[in-house]
């Protein structure tokens, strides 16, 4: 099982002391937070994508890249690339590019964004989002796979004779998952491909995340990359914790009150009841987080949301130090034990070049049989 | 087969007249229904008033929860629906109007829908007809003929009894009439093969 943070990017200002911090501070504390999040044991750090204020991550392999340089170990994700504005061959350049430059330690999510105003600063509509989402990455998928495409669509300049460099690192392409809370059409898409599925599962009631993550293992078992329960699932989760629960009640309540996305909504209770929310000690997000498994089953990844709603750094690197010390240690221990042993780990640079050279080998095997 | 109805108030104070008229309607359409060959109806009324905090909250998180989630279920479940708001400012409340964006936007469609407003003053008494019904055209439900619009003055008033009776008579046709919903595709139980996704 692997476990990671994933940040949003927002640049919000700190409700108990009025102070915003600048975009430089924002976009130096996203590296400190990733460096931390290596130094504390944590598999992976993501970071989403957004092209408007008050959000910082418009670059996100920039930003990669750099703490690619600055980290030897964790692997960097994105949560998530927008496949339905940007152009399918720039992923396919970027991502290769920083694949070669992280060593390998590099994989994406792929998500079709929320904010509607975006799509038409980028020439598209959102009426097509899911038209553009399946249409951009089955160019992907191919521009990464095939060394020359020759390609037609409907939102794309068509393509001919076209060679994406550089090539995968290996020849193997940063493994996909597709993020998504209520279309099925992107749960099947991940399904199609036996890619990844994510379900950011931190604003809706887990019902969503069942209904999502069952169809996914469904459609993946139909289309033969192995058995439902085999299925790649990654959840999302979102944390505040201290040593004390009323501690972090106390903490936490004037960011849940004024962060954009429920302030001024549901109560912190409400909240934390009716979704994945979990605010108190340690061992209350141990125990809620092992209660996924329930409805979704046996999964690969986790990823905790940490730092935002106006949170100061060195309050998110508290609860770093709390999560890498306290909480990853064990969950790691009780899931691995959990899990049957048919059900494979999340993909991993290494992973998929030893499958691709033990899918060869076999290939080579059957060719020396005599017929 | 018994037909589930809904009736919906959206009356603020209590004891509140549009609580009072989605009651009258209520019982005249399940009477109807009883009284045909239908098999009958039951009821469930809902007062938006105690849902009001989770329909702001639904807005908000962008999911209805707890009893508000089930009242959402249910109404897209119901043969028929009675919908009754008092009249603000010329046209129905705030709270209704909520309570219609927090529905699923397909959750009317092709569904029976009775129509009632309360107001202040008869000069209102077109609301129904000049708000309701364009927000049901929109959601492609089915309005039956009548409306009841109840003015304070109405309820010491002749009349009043009739248009209940005539609203609540064409209602329980439709809904006796069985449903001429499209049915709407799961996409959970029935998913669009990929192939279809990526040729179209």
């Amino acid at each position: 099982m692997q476990f990671g943070i994933f940040t949003v990017g927002d640049v919000t200002a700190d409700p108990t002391t009025g102070r915003t911090p600048t975009e430089h501070e924002r976009i130096q504390a996203t590296v400190a937070i990733a460096k931390k999040a290596e130094e504390v044991g944590l598999d992976v750090f993501a970071t989403g994508e957004h092209h408007n204020p008050p959000f910082v991550p418009s670059s996100p392999t920039t930003t990669l890249a750099y703490i690619a340089a600055s980290t030897e170990r964790i692997m960097l994700s994105t949560s998530t690339t927008l496949i339905t504005t940007n152009d399918p061959v720039k992923i396919a350049e970027d991502y290769a590019t920083l694949q070669h430059l992280a060593g390998g330690r590099v994989d994406l999510m792929l998500g079709r964004g929320n904010q509607g105003m975006v799509y038409p600063w980028f020439g598209q509509d959102i009426r097509q989002g899911i038209p553009l989402a399946v249409e951009n990455y089955n160019l992907l998928h191919r521009l990464w796979r095939e060394d020359v495409v020759d390609w037609k669509g409907r939102f794309r300049t068509p393509l001919q004779g076209f060679t994406s460099t550089p090539r995968p690192l290996d020849d193997v392409p940063p493994f996909v998952w597709h993020g998504s809370i209520r279309s099925p059409e992107i749960a099947e898409q991940a399904a199609y491909y036996g890619d990844g599925f994510f379900h950011n599962h931190i604003f809706w009631p887990p019902e969503h995340t069942k209904r999502m993550v069952e169809l996914y293992r469904r459609r993946y078992e139909h289309y033969g990359h192995g058995a439902a329960d085999q299925a790649i699932v990654g959840l999302g989760g979102q944390v505040y914790m201290a040593k004390n629960s009323q501690d972090a009640m106390r903490e936490f309540r004037p960011y849940f009150d004024n962060a954009p996305v429920y302030g001024g909504g549901p109560s912190l209770e409400d909240f934390s009841e009716q979704t994945p929310l979990t605010v108190g000690s340690p061992q209350q997000v141990i125990d809620r987080t092992l209660g996924f498994r329930d409805y979704v089953g046996d999964y690969q990844r986790q990823m905790f949301l940490v730092d935002h709603a106006g949170l100061p750094l060195k309050a998110v690197l508290e609860q770093l130090d709390m999560l890498g010390g306290e909480v990853v240690p064990v969950l790691r221990k009780e899931f691995d034990a959990l899990r049957p042993a048919h059900v494979p780990e999340a993909p991993t640079h290494a992973s998929l070049v030893a499958a691709r050279e033990a899918a060869a080998e076999s290939a080579d095997e059957k060719v020396e049989v005599p017929a | 087969m018994t037909r589930r109805l809904i009736a919906v108030s959206a009356g603020l104070s209590e004891p509140s007249s549009t609580r009072l008229l989605a009651d009258r309607l209520a019982r005249e359409s399940a009477e109807a229904l009883n009284g045909g060959e239908t098999g009958g109806a039951e009821v469930r009324t809902v007062e938006l008033r105690g849902h009001a905090h989770a329909i702001a909250d639904a807005m908000l998180s962008g999911f209805p929860s707890g009893a508000l989630r089930e009242v959402v279920d249910d109404v897209a479940a119901a043969d028929g629906l009675i919908l009754v708001t008092p009249t603000f400012t010329a046209s129905y409340s705030g709270l209704f109007k909520s309570f219609i964006d927090v529905l699923d936007p397909d959750a009317l469609q092709g569904k029976p829908v009775l129509l009632g407003a309360t107001g202040g003053t008869e000069r209102h008494s077109l609301m129904i007809d000049h708000a309701m019904r364009p927000l049901m055209a929109y959601l492609r439900a089915m309005p039956a003929p009548t409306g009841v619009y109840a003015a304070s003055t109405d309820w010491g008033a002749a009349g009043l009894d009739q248009r209940i009776g005539r609203a609540a008579g064409e209602f329980a046709a439709m809904v006796a009439g069985g449903p001429v919903r499209q049915p709407v595709r799961d996409g959970f139980a029935d998913p669009v093969p990929f192939a279809e996704l990526l040729g179209g």
